[in-house]
């Protein structure tokens, strides 16, 4: 047996079914999330935004919303001399003489209600010049494309990763080179060669952003906010204000929700300076639904070209692959998307000749961010099925094309990172996933299924990978407090936000001190007052680098505790041990002494104290990453490498495209499961948001770039009708060597390669060729008719209308191409 | 302003409120019971949801005005001298819940099937619910903390992750 | 929502039909709400005052005439409908067009009266209401007229109605109680949401009527056909009375294919 496995036995809270421990005051309504809060003399924010995607502002006139009564602050964008971004500095707090988006702040109001803030924001006047916009990336980098920012040479941005191109629209290039690419085509036998779209989504978390920002004289600043960093807001925002840190207070209460749109800065600024404006009143702003689809930013759109080169016998010999990214009209988190997903590009397989070129691209849309899985949604849904149309091409079944070329130890990634038995296994991921559907074959009844219904079953499977982008060097921290009845509080900036954390780390905790979990508190409130500094709560990263800070102050207590009661006891620290009451000598328990004489100084009996209150410290840093050349993308980014793969089983309405999805089976290698229900929990929410992605979620414009379906009745996401009739979630536990108890994230994993794994299968069923993302039943239909798929993502004809005849030629057609033809791709300038 | 009386979880309020208030604002404003959220405004997310007299509603889809002398019934009203109600301890056990933001109206949707079908299957579970949106959860743990409620959660219904 | 309006709640139909006579441009009437207060809040209406009509004595009642068949007073929810034993038993086309309206919520509020006076091209009682030959009785302070749900409607969002009038009741005959029929919705997702093809089908005494909702500028009856008809016969008929756009939810052309395939769809259902 091994160390792991005899270690995994002596667990008692990790690997348990912990209820949730923050649950009660989400069931009770008493938790409050930021916009529940009421604070004394609090206005009410409301924004005028523009409803056009490209103007020059001409005049604004404020005179009648300020002669309100009840308006206490009325704020335009010359009033603001700060500029925000947190890798390209871009944007405005308000837009200044131009609009960039349709949606985007242009004035802003504090009164003392929202319904007179409302009134106010009616009784401001814009004067705007209709500039035609930019709309569609591929025509943003042409040679002849109006620039979305032409100062982009004069903005800041981080030197260390990123790449804007001044005097274009591109705000970022990544390059990935690795081995020969000229070679590897040579030796293959087929050159492939397709083209896989997505557009924009919403993140929707039910809770819409809120902040509560209250600037006080003497620059002291105090937000409440429903964000998921408050480190990385206090961080943009002094940087923006030019305000030093021990100035500004981030508190943010429970959040509802954040799928990585709440993972930068946002509302808060733009609080910030109506508050200010105010005289220091605090001042509320929450964003409405629909201001969520447009004033807040959205999930990129992508346009994903790959080019493999592969023998006959399935072996992949080079792979060139282009991403063009739609970052809209801000760059925000969009450039890190590009780096996140180029050096991921391939998948989880050994591609010994690859090219990868990624392109930010500014438009006059409203701007992307992170969001669940970080550009990988995006771009597995073009691998994935260029995985299976690949397969087909060369008549090899797409299970076994797969597994042949998935990575193994020994194996290199993209960026020359070699992958060992530690890094996870892929392989047992697809095989579980392929066995758990059935793939392959159909059922005796599913054939009978076909025969009476006219109906189509197919079974699709999907692989998919990602590790966590995030600067090379980032911390987090944890503090554990003892209380005088020897139960712990424990203190961390990782924010809870659905994803199970505060439970996570409190068993871990937990496990660690060895208490009872009934001992251990995690702190729900987040306080950057009071909290130890954590980075963000993203990427998947928290499990790793908290879960192993936990783990540090957990020790650096019991060491404390330790030297204490050695001294009680006279007795060396290394002849001690502790249950969850007290610390006592090993070979003579009844010598003891209580945590709780130990929690905060202990005290003899004559009345001398010693030691202190018991506070263990733990500080984390991800170890041996490295920056990516910019070159050659070559470096060591992955803190670690979550695998999966789903498996579906569809079936298809061949005459309407309607189609069911009536089971899918996933498979992650968590490397160790900390808490079951809260990972399956992960799976089956992960999984149901890719379904929405994948089946029914986008942003719909007319050509002026107006967003035609920024609420729920025509941007719709899954239902409790929705889900498949049958889900199962599986763990596969290769350990991680450096995760808390052999741990690794899979908060964002499960939404990747879910819409790929259903096209997969519907092509298996029906042999209907998809290339766009979501597929709606009309693109099945379309598919089949063998007609254009139908392209509304930005209509010809005015809101509400879109329109009924397509032009030929506007998307490129997918081409197959048979070696050994070789075809230059067009390289960018 | 209008002066309205109404009864919230069992006590009687008296207030005055706007005419264009809705119910879910009063509830929130002009009550401070903040346990009923607003997803979106226009009665597609269900986050709203509560009971007016008897029938579950969407309360940002409602004048408080027609509210006048009636009963209202709140997630704040679920829990019973701080002791969690049976559909709440499910929702514990069984990982309903993971922000909470959907949660109070999801247990008003709950509630309100249960009292008409005391043993919903599985289909009837989720068109029961389909009126609010759970973007966390992928709803399954939902049906599962349904089925456990109403004594149904057996070994094959009940779902557990799967090691490999 | 911002606009100040006054809000009344009267209780008898003739103070209801004297705020109509006065003020009835101004007015908007509040049945569940369901419509107008989304209006409302994007401020697509700014009425002075919203009359609310559910107190009005009789209006909420659901009623069996000897003559007249079933009478569906303006404050009559969806779920009143679908909870209701002799509709279920009567008028089974009716109950498959409610139960596919929004959510269980949605129907407790939302009324039947409402949904066809809105007049969406996609109201869901509307092709219910129009296979089974149902008529709406229009009162105002001057008097009551009964115009056909066929001359009802007269535009997107638009019906035969003046300011001053109210939907009093809507009349579903008795002829067509218990006549065989199909609806089916085809949407976007699975859970609640507004159909981008609805079509019903219903055979009576040898005749076949289809109602279609979201093909064309108001919800269409089909009549004049037999069941004994072709389907192809069927289907040109269908085609011949609507005429289906692109917009947002789909295109025009796979609205009109798709129409096709559930009239045939509902030719099959409704054939004894």
């Amino acid at each position: 047996m091994s160390e792991h496995a005899t270690v995994t036995r002596r667990e008692t809270t990790v690997g348990t079914d912990e209820q949730r421990v923050e649950v009660i005051g989400k069931l009770t309504g008493d938790a409050l999330y930021t916009g529940d809060l009421l604070l004394p003399g609090m206005l009410h924010a409301k924004v005028k935004k523009s409803p056009h995607a490209r103007a020059t502002i001409l005049r604004i006139d404020t005179s009648k919303a300020e002669a309100l009564p009840g308006v206490h602050a009325v704020l335009t964008g010359h009033e603001l001399d700060y500029r925000l971004g947190l890798y390209v500095v871009d944007k405005d707090i308000l837009a200044k003489d131009v609009v960039r988006h349709f949606g985007e702040a242009v004035a802003a109001v504090a009164a003392e209600t929202d319904d007179i803030a409302e009134r106010a924001v009616d009784l401001i006047e814009v004067e705007y010049a209709v500039l035609t916009p930019v709309l569609d990336p591929m025509e943003a980098i042409g040679a002849d494309a109006p620039l979305v920012h032409p100062d982009l040479g004069n903005y800041s941005y981080v030197e260390a990763a990123f790449d804007p191109q001044p005097g274009t629209n591109i705000a970022n290039i990544i390059r990935m080179r690795k081995g020969d690419v000229q070679k590897g085509f040579a030796e293959a036998e087929w050159v492939i060669e397709r083209e896989y779209t997505n557009p924009s989504v919403q993140h929707v978390p039910l809770e819409t952003h809120v902040a509560i920002v209250q600037w006080k004289a003497g620059d002291e600043v105090t937000i409440w906010t429903s964000a998921q960093s408050p480190f990385t807001v206090r961080n943009l925002f002094c940087t923006a204000m030019r305000l030093p840190m021990n100035n500004v207070r981030v508190i943010v209460p429970t959040v509802g929700g954040g799928f990585g749109g709440k993972a930068g800065i946002h509302l808060e600024p733009l609080v910030a300076c109506l508050s200010r404006k105010a005289g220091g009143r605090p001042v509320r702003l929450q964003a409405t639904r629909e201001e969520e689809f447009s004033l807040l930013p959205c999930r990129s759109a992508l346009t994903y070209r790959i080019k493999t080169g592969v023998r006959s016998d399935g072996t992949i010999t080079a792979q060139q692959m282009s991403m063009y990214w739609d970052a809209g009209a801000y760059a925000d988190y969009a450039v890190n998307v590009t780096r996140a997903s180029s050096y991921s590009a391939g998948g989880p397989y050994d591609i010994p000749n690859a090219v990868v070129d990624a392109y930010t691209i500014y438009t006059n849309k409203p701007y992307g961010t992170a969001y669940r899985g970080f550009g990988h949604v995006e771009f597995f849904w073009g691998l994935e099925r260029h995985m299976e149309l690949v397969a087909q091409v060369i008549g090899m079944d797409p299970l076994e094309f797969r597994t042949r070329n998935l990575l193994q130890p020994g194996s290199t990634t993209l960026t020359g990172e070699t992958i060992t038995e530690h890094t996870g296994n892929p392989r047992k991921c697809l095989a579980e996933a392929a066995a758990a559907i059935g793939y392959g074959h159909l059922t005796p009844q599913e054939e009978q299924h076909e025969r009476h219904t006219g109906r189509k079953i197919g079974k699709g499977l999907a692989t998919l990978h990602k590790a966590p982008a995030m600067p090379s060097f980032t911390a987090s921290s944890t503090v554990v407090k003892m209380n005088s009845d020897g139960s712990v509080v424990v203190n961390f900036a990782l924010m809870e936000i659905g994803q199970g954390c505060n439970t996570a780390i409190a068993q871990i905790a937990a496990e660690r001190l060895r208490f009872p979990i009934e001992k251990v508190k995690v702190a729900i409130e987040r306080d950057t007052d009071k909290e130890p500094y954590d980075w963000q709560t993203v990427a998947s990263k928290g499990l790793i680098l908290s879960g192993n800070a936990t783990i540090l102050a957990c020790d650096d207590l019991l060491a404390q505790g330790y030297a204490v009661a050695a001294q009680v006891l006279r007795a060396q620290p290394s002849d001690l041990d502790h249950d969850a009451e007290k610390v006592f000598v090993k070979h003579r328990p009844d010598q003891s002494v209580t945590w709780a004489a130990l929690s905060i100084g202990y005290a003899y009996p004559n009345g001398n104290g010693v030691g202190g209150p018991l506070i263990g410290v733990g500080r984390y840093i991800a170890q041996g990453l490295s920056n990516l050349d910019k070159q050659t993308g070559q470096g060591n980014p992955a803190l670690d490498w979550t695998y999966g793969a789903h498996g579906v089983v569809v079936d298809v309405d061949p005459s309407t495209g309607e189609f069911d999805v009536v089971r899918i089976a996933s498979i992650y290698d968590v490397g160790r499961v900390i808490n079951p229900g809260i990972v399956r929990g992960q799976c089956l929410g992960g999984m149901v948001q890719g379904l929405g992605t994948a089946l029914c979620e986008g942003y719909i414009y007319d050509e002026q770039g107006r967003l035609l379906n920024p609420s729920f009745t025509d941007n719709k996401i899954p239902t409790a009708q929705d889900i498949p009739e049958q889900i199962e979630c599986a763990a596969v536990e290769t350990a991680q060597l450096d995760g808390p108890f052999g741990a690794r994230g899979v908060g964002e994993h499960p939404m990747i390669s879910v819409a790929p794994a259903i096209g997969n299968a519907i092509q298996q069923a029906t042999g209907a060729q998809l290339m766009h993302m979501p597929i709606r039943s009309e693109d099945v239909w379309r598919a089949l008719q063998d007609m254009e798929p139908i392209d509304n993502w930005i209509t010809q004809t005015p809101a509400g209308s879109c329109r009924s005849e397509l032009p030929t030629g506007h998307l490129p057609l997918p081409e197959v191409i048979i070696a050994p033809t070789r075809v230059e791709v067009p390289v960018l300038h | 302003m209008l002066r309205i009386s109404v009864t919230v979880n069992g006590h009687r309020f008296e207030h005055e409120v706007e005419e264009h208030w809705t119910l879910l604002r009063f509830l929130r404003d002009g009550l401070g019971m903040t346990g009923t959220k607003e997803g979106c405004g226009a009665g597609e997310c269900g986050a709203c949801t509560v009971f007016l007299n008897g029938r579950t509603v969407n309360s940002c889809l409602a004048l408080v005005a027609e509210a006048d002398g009636g009963s209202i019934l709140t997630i704040e009203g679920e829990a019973a001298a701080g002791k969690l109600s049976d559909i709440q301890a499910a929702f514990a056990r069984n990982h309903a819940v993971q922000c909470g933001f959907c949660t109070g109206g999801m247990i008003m949707s709950v509630r309100d099937l249960l009292q008409r079908n005391p043993k919903p299957s599985v289909p009837e579970i989720k068109s029961g619910i389909e009126g609010n949106f759970c973007r966390c959860t992928g709803y399954e743990q939902i049906v599962e903390a349904v089925l456990d409620v109403s004594g149904q959660l057996d070994e094959s219904s009940k779902g557990e992750l799967r090691y490999v | 929502m911002t606009v100040a309006f006054e809000y009344r709640a009267p209780a008898t139909r003739t103070e209801l039909l004297g705020v109509l006579a006065d003020q009835g441009p101004s007015v908007h009437l509040l049945a569940g709400g369901t419509d107008l207060l989304g209006d409302l809040r994007l401020g697509l209406v700014r009425p002075a005052v919203v009359v609310d009509l559910k107190k009005v004595d009789g209006y909420s009642a659901l009623s069996w005439g000897e003559d007249d068949g079933l009478i569906i007073g303006p404050a009559v929810t969806i779920n009143a409908i679908l909870d209701d034993p002799r509709v279920r038993e009567s008028y089974p086309l009716l109950v498959a067009c409610a139960h596919d309206l929004a959510s269980h919520q949605i129907r407790n509020r939302a009324t039947v009266v409402g949904n066809v006076v809105n007049a969406s091209p996609c109201a869901d009682m509307a092709p219910a209401l129009l296979c089974l030959g149902a008529r709406a009785v229009i009162s105002s302070r001057t008097g009551q007229r009964t115009v056909p749900f066929t001359e009802f409607f007269t535009g997107v969002k638009r019906t035969v109605l003046r300011p001053d009038e109210i939907l009093e009741a809507i009349v579903v005959p008795p002829e067509t109680a218990g006549a065989r029929a199909s609806y089916r919705k085809l949407k976007r997702i699975k859970g609640h949401d507004l159909g981008v093809v609805g079509v019903a089908a219903m055979t009576n005494d040898g005749a076949l009527r289809l109602g279609i909702s979201s093909c064309a500028p108001t919800p269409v009856l089909v009549e004049g056909l037999s069941a004994g008809d072709s389907a192809e016969e069927v289907v040109a008929a269908a085609y011949a009375a609507i005429s289906p756009i692109s917009d947002v939810r789909c295109s025009r052309e796979y609205r009109q294919r798709m129409v096709e395939v559930y009239v045939r769809r509902a030719l099959e259902e409704v054939a004894c």
